[in-house]
C-alpha cells in the first residue's frame, strides 16, 4: 500500500543551514498494518510522518501510494488524497475552538462531495464513543476526550490510512488507553495506522514497531502479541 | 457545493469571532453610512438649487440685475441702482433681435399689508403683465390683472394662497380690500402656489402689484431693481447679451473706463453658478467619503490579515484535512466580502434615516439617489473583495506543518 524508496529529506537548502532530516530511507507499509515509529526527539519522526501525509514533498527519492509515484500529483490531487485516503490525528488535537464536536468532525466533508454530512459526522463520533457529547465545545471537553473528537475528524471520510504524530503526547494514563483501544478497534476493522511515539508502552499496543535514528531506520521489528489498550483500560475500571 | 459548505462555514466562524466581525463591518458601515448621507445630501441640494433656479429663471430668460457688482442668483447687488429704467427695456426690445417681451421688476421685502383686523408684514414685487409668461406664474383662481390696468397704475393685487387665508381667513378673497401702507388695493387673483424659493422666501405670501402702481403709488420711484428678457433663442446668448450690453452702457452714458452699473445673467449663467456650488457636493463630499471608505477597507485587511495570523493552525488543519488552495482562499474572501456586504447594507441603512432625519429637520425634501443604493452595496462588496485578497492569498499559501506543530 505505501512504498518509500530512497526517501531523502533536507531542510533549509535556501539558508544555507542543511539539516538531513531523512536519509535514504525505505520502506514498506503493507494494508492493514499498525506501525509505531519510535525514535529519540530530531530523529526525523515528525518528517517522516509528514511526508507520508502529504503535507511535505521529500526532497529526493519515491513515494508509492497504492502504486502511484507521489510526486506526480499535483497540489489539488494531494488534497484530494489527503481529504479521501488519509486522516490525520495531532498531538494538539487542533480543534476548532468555539465550535461544536459535531461541526468540527464534519470538516473534511466540508470539502469532499459526500452527502449526509451530519449523519456521516454522527456516525464517526459513535465510533469514539463521543455521541452524547456531539453539541460541546472543545473547551468542555477533557483533552482524552478532545483527541477522540480529532480520532472521528479523522475517520469521518472514511479513510484506508490514519496517521498520528504523538496522539497521546498530551493524554494522561486513561485517556491513552482510551485512545489507544480506539486505534487498535480500527486497525482490527482493516485500517491502515502509522502513529508515532515516545513511550515504550504505547509501541508494545502496535503490531509493527520501526526505530528511527539519525533519519535512518535502525530497527523494524513485529510484535507477535501486542499487548491490548482495551483490556488494561478494564484493569484500570477495576482499579479505580 | 463545496463552495457552498464553506460559505456556510465562514458564516458560522464570522459569528462565533463577533467582536472580529464587527468591528470589520463597523469599518465599512461608517464609510458607507458616510458615503450614503454626503451623496443624498449633495444630491438633495443640488435638486433644491436646481429646482429653484428653475423657478425663478425659465431657460430662455436673460436676467438683468441693477447696479454694480455680483448678482449671487439674486438681485443683491451694491452701489447706486436707480439706473435700470424701463425705457431702457423698450431700447432693448426695439435694437435687439429675438427678445419676444421683457419683465420689469421692483420690490420692496417688507411691507405691512392689512384687511381688517389682520396685518402681515410681506414681500411685494411689482411687475408687468407679461410676467405670467416669463415667470410662468398665473392665477389660480380669480385673473390676473390686464394691460390697461398696468398702463393706469391700478390698486390691484394678485397675492398668495397663504397670505390670502391670513388676511382673509377662509372667506373669499376675490374682490376683497387690503391696505399697502396707506394705499387701498382690490384682490384680482390668487396666486399658484410656488412654495419657498432660493432665497428662503415663501412665495405663496407674495403680494404682486403691477409695475407702474409699484414704482409711482408705492414707492415713488422711476428706476427698476431688475428685468427678465425672454429670448427666442438660446443658442445667440452671447451676441444677446453684448448688444444688451452696448444699448445700456450707450444709454447709462458710461465711459470705457467704467464698469457696468448693471449685471446680466443667462439661463447658462446661472447654471454656472449652481454647479460651482456644487462642486463642493460632487468633489468635496465624495473625497470625504473615499477616504472614509478607504480607511474601511484598511480595516478590513488589517482585520482579516489578523485573523489570517489567528488562524494559521485552522488553515493548516483545513489544508490537512484535504482543503486545496482555492478552497482557503475562496474562503478569507468571501469572509471578507460578507462583512463589506453587511457593513454596506447598514452603511445605507442608517445613512437613509439619517438623511430623512437632517431633511426633516432642516425643511428640505431630500432624494437618495438610486446611484447611491447601487453604490452602497457595490462599493463596499469590492472594497471587502480587494481588501480580500491579500488576505487570501497568505491563508492559501500558509504551509500546514508549520500551522500544525
Ligand atoms: N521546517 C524545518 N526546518 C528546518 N529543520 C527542520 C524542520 N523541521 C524539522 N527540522 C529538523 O529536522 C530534524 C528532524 O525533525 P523531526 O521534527 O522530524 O523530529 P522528530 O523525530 O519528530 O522529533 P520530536 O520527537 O521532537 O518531535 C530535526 O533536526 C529538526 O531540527
Ligand atoms: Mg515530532
Amino acid at each position: 500500500m505505501i512504498q518509500l524508496k530512497n526517501i531523502t529529506k533536507v531542510y533549509g537548502k535556501d539558508s544555507g543551514q542543511e539539516v538531513t532530516a531523512l536519509k535514504d530511507v525505505d520502506l514498506i507499509i503493507e494494508k492493514g498494518d499498525f506501525v509505531a515509529i519510535v525514535g529519540a526527539s530530531g530523529s526525523g519522526k515528525s518528517t517522516m510522518m509528514n511526508i507520508l501525509g502529504m503535507l511535505d514533498r521529500p526532497t529526493k527519492g519515491e513515494y508509492y501510494l497504492e502504486n502511484r509515484e507521489v510526486n506526480s500529483y499535483k497540489d489539488d490531487e494531494l488534497a484530494k488524497v489527503r481529504n479521501k485516503t488519509i486522516g490525520f490525528v495531532f498531538q494538539k488535537f487542533h480543534l476548532l475552538p468555539k465550535t461544536s464536536a459535531m461541526e468540527n468532525v464534519e470538516l473534511p466533508l466540508i470539502y469532499s462531495d459526500r452527502k449526509n454530512i451530519k449523519g456521516l459526522a454522527l456516525e464517526a463520533l459513535k465510533k469514539v464513543k463521543l455521541e452524547d457529547r456531539a453539541s460541546h465545545t472543545p473547551n468542555e471537553l477533557s483533552g482524552g476526550q478532545q483527541q477522540r473528537v480529532a480520532i472521528a475528524r479523522a475517520l469521518v471520510n472514511e479513510p484506508e490510512i490514519i496517521l498520528a504524530d504523538e496522539p497521546t503526547g498530551n493524554l494522561d494514563s486513561k485517556s491513552t488507553l482510551e485512545v489507544m483501544s480506539i486505534f487498535q478497534e480500527l486497525n482490527k476493522s482493516g485500517k491502515t495506522i502509522i502513529l508515532i511515539t515516545h513511550e515504550q508502552d504505547i509501541a508494545e499496543q502496535a503490531g509493527r514497531v520501526i526505530k528511527i535514528q539519525d533519519g535512518k531506520i535502525a530497527e523494524d521489528y513485529r510484535n507477535e502479541n501486542p499487548r491490548s489498550a482495551s483490556e488494561e483500560l478494564k484493569l484500570v475500571d477495576v482499579n479505580e | 457545493m463545496n463552495n457552498k459548505r464553506i460559505l456556510i462555514s465562514s458564516l458560522r466562524i464570522l459569528f462565533r469571532n463577533k467582536l472580529n466581525t464587527l468591528f470589520m463591518i463597523l469599518g465599512i458601515f461608517i464609510g458607507i453610512a458616510a458615503l450614503t448621507l454626503t451623496f443624498s445630501i449633495g444630491k438633495g441640494t443640488e435638486k433644491q438649487l436646481m429646482d429653484n433656479v428653475k423657478k425663478q429663471f425659465s431657460s430662455n430668460n436673460i436676467y438683468i440685475g441693477a447696479g454694480r457688482g455680483q448678482m449671487g442668483g439674486g438681485p443683491t447687488s451694491q452701489g447706486p441702482a436707480n439706473t435700470l429704467k424701463i425705457d431702457d427695456l423698450e431700447a432693448i426690445m426695439n435694437n435687439v433681435a429675438g427678445i419676444i417681451m421683457y419683465d420689469p421688476v421692483q420690490w420692496l421685502p417688507a411691507k405691512e399689508v392689512i384687511a381688517g383686523g389682520n396685518n402681515v408684514t410681506t414681500m411685494i414685487k411689482g411687475h408687468s403683465v407679461e410676467s405670467e409668461i416669463i415667470w410662468n406664474r398665473t392665477v389660480q383662481k380669480g385673473q390676473f390683472f390686464s394691460k390697461a390696468e398696468e398702463k393706469s397704475a391700478a390698486r390691484v393685487a394678485l397675492i398668495g394662497s397663504k397670505l390670502a387665508t391670513e388676511l382673509f381667513g377662509n372667506s373669499d378673497p376675490i374682490e376683497q380690500q387690503f391696505r399697502i401702507g396707506n394705499i387701498p388695493f382690490t384682490v384680482k387673483g390668487i396666486l399658484e402656489d410656488k412654495g419657498v424659493d432660493a432665497h428662503g422666501f415663501d412665495m405663496d405670501m407674495d403680494v404682486i402689484i403691477p409695475i407702474t402702481t409699484m414704482m409711482k403709488r408705492v414707492m415713488n420711484v422711476d428706476y427698476i431693481m431688475s428685468a427678465s428678457l425672454m429670448v427666442e433663442n438660446v443658442d445667440q446668448m452671447d451676441e444677446t447679451v453684448f448688444a444688451i450690453t452696448d444699448i445700456l452702457r450707450e444709454r447709462h452714458y458710461l465711459s470705457e473706463n467704467e464698469t457696468n452699473d448693471f449685471s446680466i445673467m443667462t439661463p447658462v449663467e446661472v447654471k454656472s453658478v449652481v454647479e460651482d456650488m456644487n462642486k463642493v457636493f460632487t468633489l468635496v463630499l465624495p473625497l470625504i467619503t473615499g477616504i472614509a471608505l478607504l480607511v474601511g477597507g484598511i480595516i478590513i485587511v488589517v482585520m482579516m490579515l489578523m485573523s489570517v495570523s489567528r488562524r494559521i493552525s485552522e488553515i493548516g488543519l483545513r489544508k490537512a484535512v484535504g482543503a486545496r488552495k482555492k478552497d482557503i482562499s475562496f474562503q478569507f474572501f468571501i469572509e471578507a466580502s460578507l462583512v463589506s456586504l453587511l457593513g454596506g447594507v447598514l452603511g445605507i441603512i442608517i445613512g437613509t434615516i439619517g438623511t430623512k432625519l437632517l431633511a426633516s429637520s432642516m425643511d428640505y425634501t431630500f432624494v437618495i439617489p438610486w446611484q447611491t443604493l447601487i453604490l452602497g452595496v457595490l462599493i463596499p462588496v469590492s472594497i471587502g473583495m480587494i481588501a480580500g485578497i491579500v488576505p487570501a492569498k497568505k491563508a492559501s499559501k500558509q504551509d500546514p506543518i508549520e500551522a500544525l506543530n
